[in-house]
Order: C-alpha cells, then sequence, then structure tokens
C-alpha cells in the first residue's frame, strides 16, 4: 500500500481542506501548504509479521509545490524516484525513465494530484478525517470508508507539528509501515540541482 | 364452370379458410412469432461446427450486452449517476446482471494469485527467473524499498519472491478505464468528462421481439434523468439496434402496405366505380394468412425483413381479380362466373409462372430468400384460390359498368406505339435497347456488403464510435480459433500466434488481444519452472541481508515445488480468469480448443497474413467470408434465373408452342437486361439484392407478356389489364424503394425499374406483329 503512502504524505505535507473545530482540517491545510518547498531525510520502516527486524531504508525528499516530490533513496539501495503530473519516474545511468503506468498506478497518481491541488473532496469520499490537537502538536487518523479499501487497510495516523513529521499506515493482514521526516525544512525556493531534477 | 361447382366451391373454400385461420390462430397464440435475427437470413456458412461454436460465443455479448458510459464533469456525480442508474436497471428485472464497480473478492483473488505463482507467471518473468535468477532477485529487493510500486494483495511472507506482485503487474490492461479505488467503479477521462462504464447482461437476447424496445426505453430514461443533472449517456449494444430495427420495420411495413393498400383501393374505385369491387381486395388478405402460415409453419417463425419485402406482396396478389374485373371492358354485360372461366387459364398460367420465379429465390442459400419465396408462394395460391373460389361467389350479381376513360387512355396508348412503330420499325428499337443496354452494363458495378442489411442509424453508429474511443475497448468480428491436441499443444500454438500478433500491435495495425496462453503457462513451461526455482537459492543472499530468515525461504521455495500443475479451467475459474472465461472452448472430438479474440484491427487481411503458416490456427472472418458469398450466390442467381426461365418455357410450350413460349420468355429477359442497365445508368450499384429483384421481375412480367398475347378482348383491353396490373404491383413494389434499409430498398428499386420495362415490352408478345393500316 505504499502508494497510499505518498498521497497521505502528500495531502498531509500540502493541505486539506473543510471541517470546522478549533485548530480544524482547514487550518491544517493551510499551514501545510504555506512552504513552497519542504525537504529533509526520511526513514522508511517495514514492519512485516514475520519478519523480527523492520526492512529500514533511508534517503531524502524534496516536495515542491509547484513541481512534484523527488523520492532519492539512499541505503540500503540507490534509487531516485520523481512524481509528477506525468506519472512515476524512475531514474538510471541515462536519466529518468516513466515507468509503465497501470490501471491502479494511473489512479494514485489521480488521488496524488488531488492532493496536490487542494481538492480534498476525493480523500473524504475514500476516508474519514479525525484531527486531534493543536497546530503545534496534531494527529490526523484516516479510516477508510470503501469496501475495497477497508480490506487492504485498517487505518492511516499522521502526527506533526508545522511539519508532518511521522506517518503510519497499518494493513489489515498485520504488516505496517512508518515513515519518519524528523527534520523536514522549508524554503521558498529549489536549489539549482533540484530545479534541474524536476525539469528533465 | 358448372352450377354445382359455384356453389360449392365457395364453401370448400371457406372451410380451408377457417382451418388456416385456425392454424395461424395457434401459432400465435403464444406471442408473435417473429424474428429480428439478421444472422438468421445469411447463409449458415461455418462448415465446421467448432466454428459455429465459437462464433455463437463471440456473438452472444453483442446481443446480450450492453455497454453504457455515464460522463459528467465532476467525478463523484458521475459515480453517483451510474450507481443510481446501476441500481435502478437492477431493479427494472429486464437484466440478469448490472456491473457499475467491481466487487472484487479479495480472499479469491489472494487464493488465485498465490496457487497460481506457477501457472500464471508471465512469460517475460519466467524467462528473467530461469535465465538471470542474480536479476530476479535484485529485482525483488527493489520492490521490497520501492514506495511507489503498486500496491500488492499478498502479503510479504506469503510470497518473499514477488510472483504475485508481479502476476498482478502483467495482467494485460483492458481499455484506457482505471479502477476509481474508492469506488470500485471503471472510469474512463475524456472530453473534459469523466465516464463512468456500466456494462448491463440481459435476461434474453436481442432477438426476443420485446426486449430490445424495453432497453431502449430505460436507455431513453436515463438519458432523461442524465440532462437534469448536465450529465451525458452513450451505450452500444446490440440490443440497441435491434430496437431500432424494429421500429423502422414497423414503419416500412405501415408505409408499404398502408401505401400500397390505399393506393389500389383508390384505383380499383377510379377504374370500376362501385364500391362492392373493393372486395378485389380479399384476395390480397387471404394472401397474406396464408404467406404467414406457411412461412411460421416451414421456419418455425417469420423475420421482419419478410414481412416488409413480403408487404409488396398486396400489388401481386390484386392482379388475379384484376385479370377479370378488367374484362368489364369488353364484356358487356359482365357477370362474375363467366368471366372467370374466360380468363382461369391465363389465371392458372400466372400463378404457376410467378411461384417458379418464387421458388427459384428458394434454392439460392440465403435463408432470407427462401423466405420470402416460402411467404411468396404459399401468398400467391392463396389469393389466386380467393381469386378463383371466393369472389366471384360475392361478386355474383354485381353489375359493372366501368367508365371509358381508362380504355381510352390505353387505346391512346397503343396508337402512340404503332406511331412510333411506323416511323421506327421494331429491330430498329430492339438495336437502340441492345445499345441502352450495352452502355448500361458497361457502367454497372456490383457491390455487396453485409452492411446493406441494416439500416443502422448513424446516431448508434456515431455513439458506438465515440464510446470505442473513450475505453478503447474495439471489439472486433474477426478472432482466430485455435485447436490443438492438448491443452499444452493449444497453448504453445498460441504463444506461436500471440508473437505474430505481437509484430501488428508493435506496427499500431491491432490495439490488442486476448488469448490463453497471456493468463496460464503450458504444463512444460511450468515443470521448467519448478525445476528452475532449485536453483534460485544459490542468488538470494540479498534478501538474507535483508533478515529474511532462510527457513522461511526454504519453506515457500518447498511451498511452489509443491504446487501442482494448473489447466486452463483451473485458472479460468478464479476471479483473474473472468476476461478470459468466454475463450475458452474446451474438449473437441479432435483434442482443445480456445477463441483469440482482438481489439481495434485497422487491416483484416494483415491477419491472414500473419497466420496462414501457423498449425493449428483458423482466422474466422464471418463478415469476410459472407462478404464473399454474396459475390458466389451472384453467380448461382444467374443460374437460377436461367433455370427457372427454362422452366417458364417448358410450361408454356402446351398453350403458345415454342415460339410463342421463346418469345414469353425473351421479353421479360430483355426487360431485367434493361433495368439492369439502368441501375448502371443512374449509378446505383448492382446487389445481391437488386439481381434476385430482377429474378421476380422475370416471373411477374411472364404474366404481362401471356396476357398482352392472348389479347382477350383486343389489344387496348389487354394494354389496359397489364397496365392496372403493372401499376398495382409498381405501387407495393415502388414503396420497398423508399425503405431507409439500403438491401430492402436496393430491391425495391431494381423491381420497380424491371415493371416499368416490362410493361413497355409486352405488347412485342403478340404472335405477329401487324403494322397498323
Amino acid at each position: 500500500m505504499s502508494w497510499l503512502m505518498r498521497c497521505v504524505c502528500l495531502m498531509t505535507l500540502l493541505g486539506l481542506s473543510t471541517l470546522a473545530s478549533a485548530f480544524d482540517l482547514q487550518a491544517l491545510s493551510v499551514q501545510l501548504a504555506l512552504p513552497a518547498v519542504v525537504q529533509g531525510d526520511f526513514i522508511q520502516e517495514k514492519h512485516l509479521r514475520a519478519l523480527p527486524q523492520p526492512l529500514v531504508s533511508k534517503g531524502q525528499f524534496v516536495l515542491a509545490r509547484d513541481h512534484g516530490l523527488l523520492w532519492l533513496l539512499k541505503t540500503p539501495l540507490q534509487q531516485d524516484y520523481r512524481i509528477n503530473a506525468n506519472g512515476i519516474a524512475r531514474r538510471d545511468a541515462d536519466g529518468w525513465h516513466m515507468l509503465p503506468s497501470k490501471s491502479a498506478g494511473a489512479e494514485q497518481n489521480r488521488l496524488f494530484f488531488a492532493v496536490l491541488q487542494g481538492d480534498s473532496s476525493g480523500l473524504q469520499r475514500d476516508f474519514d478525517l479525525s484531527l486531534q490537537g493543536d497546530a503545534q502538536h496534531w494527529q490526523l487518523r484516516l479510516t477508510p470508508r470503501s469496501l475495497l479499501l477497508k480490506q487492504v487497510f485498517d487505518r492511516i495516523e499522521i502526527t506533526g507539528g508545522e511539519l508532518v513529521e511521522r506517518i503510519e499506515l497499518l494493513e489489515t493482514q498485520g504488516d505496517s509501515t512508518v515513515l519518519r521526516m524528523p527534520a523536514s525544512s522549508s524554503t521558498a525556493s529549489l536549489s539549482e540541482e533540484q530545479q534541474h531534477d524536476f525539469a528533465q | 364452370m358448372t352450377s354445382p361447382s359455384k356453389r360449392r366451391l365457395p364453401h370448400l373454400f371457406l372451410a380451408l379458410l377457417l382451418a388456416v385461420l385456425a392454424l395461424a390462430g395457434w401459432q400465435w397464440h403464444a406471442g408473435a412469432p417473429l424474428s429480428a435475427n439478421l444472422m438468421e437470413l445469411v447463409p449458415g456458412a461455418a462448415p465446421d461446427a467448432l466454428v459455429e461454436r465459437a462464433e455463437q460465443r463471440m456473438q452472444e455479448p453483442l446481443n446480450r450486452e450492453m455497454l453504457m458510459l455515464v460522463g459528467h464533469a465532476d467525478r463523484n456525480q458521475a459515480i453517483a449517476l451510474a450507481q443510481r442508474l446501476g441500481e435502478q436497471w437492477q431493479a427494472s428485472g429486464l437484466f440478469e446482471k448490472v456491473q457499475w464497480n467491481l466487487q472484487t473478492d479479495l480472499p479469491a483473488l489472494r487464493q488465485q494469485l498465490l496457487q497460481g505463482r506457477l501457472a500464471m507467471l508471465s512469460a517475460a518473468d519466467r524467462k528473467t527467473l530461469i535465465e538471470q535468477p542474480q536479476v530476479f532477485i535484485g529485482q525483488r529487493v527493489q520492490t521490497l524499498f520501492d514506495p511507489f510500486t503498486g500496491f500488492s494483495l499478498v502479503a510479504s511472507q506469503d510470497d518473499w519472491l514477488g510472483l504475485t506482485t508481479r502476476i498482478q503487474e502483467s495482467q494485460p490492461k483492458q481499455g484506457s478505464v482505471q479502477l476509481d479505488i474508492g469506488s470500485g467503479a471503471l472510469i474512463a477521462r475524456a472530453d473534459g468528462k469523466h465516464w463512468v462504464v456500466v456494462r448491463a447482461r440481459t435476461e434474453g437476447n436481442a432477438f426476443d421481439m420485446k426486449l430490445p424496445l424495453q432497453v431502449a426505453d430505460l436507455l431513453d430514461q436515463a438519458r432523461t434523468q442524465a440532462r437534469a443533472t448536465d450529465a451525458q449517456i452513450l451505450a452500444a449494444s446490440g440490443l440497441l439496434y435491434a430496437a431500432s430495427g424494429q421500429h423502422q420495420a414497423s414503419r416500412e411495413i405501415a408505409w408499404v402496405g398502408g401505401g400500397a393498400t390505399v393506393g389500389i383501393l383508390l384505383l380499383l374505385l377510379l377504374a370500376f366505380r362501385r364500391l362492392r369491387v373493393l372486395l378485389a381486395f380479399l384476395p390480397v388478405l387471404v394472401g397474406m394468412l396464408f404467406g404467414a402460415v406457411a412461412c411460421v409453419a416451414v421456419f418455425g417463425h417469420m423475420h421482419v425483413m419478410t414481412l416488409v419485402l413480403g408487404s409488396s406482396l398486396i400489388g401481386v396478389a390484386i392482379d388475379y381479380p384484376l385479370h377479370y374485373l378488367s374484362k368489364s371492358w369488353s364484356l358487356r354485360p359482365w357477370h362474375s362466373w363467366p368471366a372467370l372461366r374466360l380468363t382461369l387459364p391465363g389465371l392458372s398460367l400466372s400463378l404457376a409462372t410467378s411461384c417458379i420465379g418464387y421458388l427459384a429465390l428458394a434454392f439460392t442459400p440465403f435463408p432470407a430468400l427462401t423466405q420470402i419465396a416460402v411467404f411468396s408462394a404459399a401468398g400467391l395460391t392463396g389469393a389466386y384460390l380467393t381469386a378463383v373460389c371466393l369472389l366471384p361467389a360475392l361478386l355474383n350479381g354485381m353489375q359493372l359498368t366501368p367508365p371509358a376513360w381508362p380504355l381510352q387512355v390505353a387505346e391512346a396508348l397503343w396508337h402512340t406505339r404503332q406511331a412510333l412503330l411506323q416511323r421506327i420499325p421494331s429491330p430498329w428499337l430492339l438495336g437502340l435497347t441492345l445499345l441502352f443496354c450495352g452502355v448500361g452494363l458497361w457502367q454497372l458495378h456490383a457491390h455487396n456488403d453485409l452492411r446493406q442489411w441494416v439500416g443502422s442509424p448513424p446516431q448508434l453508429l456515431d455513439e458506438a464510435k465515440t464510446i470505442a474511443r473513450i475505453t478503447g475497448y474495439q471489439p472486433t468480428s474477426q478472432f482466430f480459433l485455435v485447436r490443438g491436441s492438448d491443452q499444452q499443444q493449444l497453448l504453445e500454438r498460441q504463444a506461436a500466434l500471440s508473437q505474430r500478433l505481437d509484430q501488428l500491435v508493435t506496427l499500431d495495425e491491432l490495439r490488442g488481444y486476448l488469448t490463453l496462453s497471456q493468463l496460464v503457462a503450458s504444463p512444460s513451461e511450468q515443470q521448467q519452472l519448478r525445476t528452475a526455482l532449485a536453483a534460485l537459492a544459490q542468488h538470494w543472499q540479498p534478501l538474507l541481508a535483508l533478515g529474511i530468515p532462510e527457513s522461511a525461504l526454504q519453506t515457500e521455495l518447498a511451498q511452489l515445488q509443491a504446487l501442482p500443475t494448473q489447466g486452463i479451467e483451473d485458472v479460468l475459474a478464479g476471479p483473474l480468469g473472468e476476461p478470459w472465461r468466454t475463450l475458452w472452448l474446451g474438449d473437441t472430438r479432435e483434442g482443445v480448443a480456445a477463441i483469440v479474440s482482438l481489439q481495434g484491427l485497422n487491416d483484416a487481411s494483415l491477419l491472414q497474413l500473419q497466420a496462414h503458416d501457423l498449425a493449428g490456427v483458423q482466422l474466422v472472418d464471418r463478415l469476410g467470408e459472407l462478404n464473399g458469398v454474396f459475390a458466389d450466390t451472384q453467380i448461382s442467381a444467374a443460374e437460377l434465373k436461367l433455370l427457372s426461365c427454362v422452366l417458364i418455357v417448358l410450361l408454356l410450350i402446351l398453350p403458345f408452342g415454342l415460339g410463342g413460349a421463346l418469345r414469353l420468355v425473351a421479353l421479360p429477359l430483355l426487360a431485367a437486361l434493361c433495368s439492369l442497365a439502368s441501375l448502371g445508368w443512374l449509378g446505383q450499384p448492382l446487389t445481391l439484392f437488386s439481381l434476385f429483384g430482377l429474378l421476380l421481375v422475370t416471373a411477374i412480367s411472364v404474366d404481362y407478356a401471356i396476357l398482352m398475347r392472348e389479347r382477350v378482348g383486343g389489344a387496348a383491353v389487354s394494354l389496359l389489364g397489364t397496365l392496372l396490373a403493372a401499376a398495382t404491383t409498381w405501387l407495393s413494389f415502388g414503396l420497398l424503394a423508399v425503405s431507409s434499409t439500403p438491401a430492402v430498398s436496393n430491391f425495391g428499386l431494381a423491381v420497380s425499374l424491371g415493371l416499368v420495362f416490362s410493361f413497355l415490352l409486352a405488347p412485342w408478345a403478340g404472335s405477329h406483329e401487324q403494322p397498323v393500316t
């Protein structure tokens, strides 16, 4: 369910819309949509039921409001990904290569960009959203509504302050994935190299 | 006719009529025995039972399924409307199944993926695993970390090697629709709208007479609902064509039948000025009854096209009473029985020749024409019997004193002809006619296509094209039939065919195809995989490095190697097999067989080229074959025409002698030639149907020639009789020409032209052309 990870991550980084309370989804989405660029390190832990140790991978990410997402996996193997309106691309020795878009993959992209554009109607159809805490310490829980999604995972938990700090995805079968972004920072613009990566 | 027979005949006939009426009542008691199945009208060309079964399999969805797209600029509204319509349709009771979303049974899907890890792994993945096991393992490690691979249905610990994910991802993509994860709806994006795919499968098929109309009504209601919310609906189904065909047929039957009836009744009133003479229409009604009853008795049902073409019989059937009614110009005073006695030989000959003409149609390989032939022959017999047995009794005692003007018109025509002949003698006219024919024939071109048989409304065709463009579903009528001695050979042959088809896909000549070999590996391929798995342990170090216990991998390997070999049926039974199920034909006498279906074909001839040298592979192109059959049948139609002429000559030798008989048959033949030439001059194509029309003209116009040869009551009276007969016949066939079904209108045009020429040429039937002195 890692595609959901992507959606959720972006959704929370970039913002959601309406639902009312003192610190509500509207406020959260405004808060998260503020920076043009968010970047930092990520640590992904895949907790598989059958493994005593999680599968840990680390790297860096760059999320640009107007361009998309760069996901640069560093360990245990090195692999760069880029996601934008055209789909998912993977980088090898001679540059970016679009991954063949499969039926479900393209659908993921749609959700993904619904989120990028701050269109939460699609997500609210598929998830129940509940928000707790304040602007400095908040927790958002997404529970799938549709039968299809319910058969695949239980819920998604997202916590953060000024920016998103932790995303946890719990699968129905007992596996879970935790994505931590402990030290993200926001900047106003992309570096030259990052612009180059998005441009190709 | 003696007095006792005068009394007995009507009673006998009434008894017969009652019996036929009772039979008709019994035939119709359980609903109209009508059919609208186009394929019933074309030759059952499939010589092979298996090919026929495959064809039925491929056609069934066309006649039972409806594909609807619900489009709206707003995705949620499109889904909501599709759901609402889906529920309404399901509740309508017309459909066996209405599907607007995928309700995938995930546990069953997981189960199938796990069980099919050997059998369902794609050829490319199998190759990697066998030939480059280290690459295979490397890719697996990558996907375990890859945050962007598609979601896997099977938990990692149940499938460390990632075979199920590979199987999931290698499933051929069907069209350009995508799954909406939330709702399960299949959605395509085009023209600024989101289109939700709704599939509905009816209980009955398109050839049920009521169902298509009900489905079309339901669709109209859906369109109205959609308009209220700014949504748009597109639909494609054989059912809609059937509905439109039925509407069209009933409209045309009303036009042709109604028009001919009104015209003939008016003509009767105008020519004879007696209300009672309208009884002469009775033979027409009885004729229709006899025709319908015979048709249902012989074929079990009647096709609507037979009914449309059959309604033209009105004009032929009225000729029998007209024969003796028109004698009222020369026979003074006119009495029904004597007039009949005078014309009975002519009437009987006319029935015989017409029946020969119609029955010649019955020997063509076209069921459509066989039906028309039976309908017409029985109908004419009924009309003849009514005219001979019943009508004179009904008209007994009626005084007929027709106005003189029709006769004056006929006389004027006759004099004009004589005057013309004085200036230009017959041989010259014949020469000119032949010249006209020669040049006309030279311009004539034959054109046959099954599409002429259906008057497809452009709106339906446009919608079907739009749907094909939006969804990428472009089913083609051609398909491959692949046979093998067993499943192993079948799958090998399909794989060989796939390689050829892949080339066409690369060249953009083919959009895609569906074959069982995409879904199931052959038993020997499954065995190869099993063997190759044993060597995998040497390469799985990278997986162990991630912390996956070696014991888990060993257990998985043991499980995989113990998986039983799966056959085609096993795989088809699971949820992933669904799209392929119709393709499997199962056991045959020689082994097993399956269909390979095609999508979005540009050039059918390429298929033949690609597959001609593959063993056990047969291209089935029913449409192409049928169009070929049309061309062949034209030749046999011409032979039939000659044969029917020979028969008519034999029949006519007795009353007219050989010379007379030849002359009587040569004129209709010349008339047919002239109409062929006219088609050429008019730029109209010669179709199978126009040829059959001309075949018919020969039979009808022999009648005119006989009338003009016998000249009972003088040339002008006979010409008038011929004119009346031709006018009524022309009325009904001429009206066929307005049909929106190209085949029917072609038929009408050919017969109309033929009748005009037959009338013009008929006066030359006289044995000794006497110049006017």
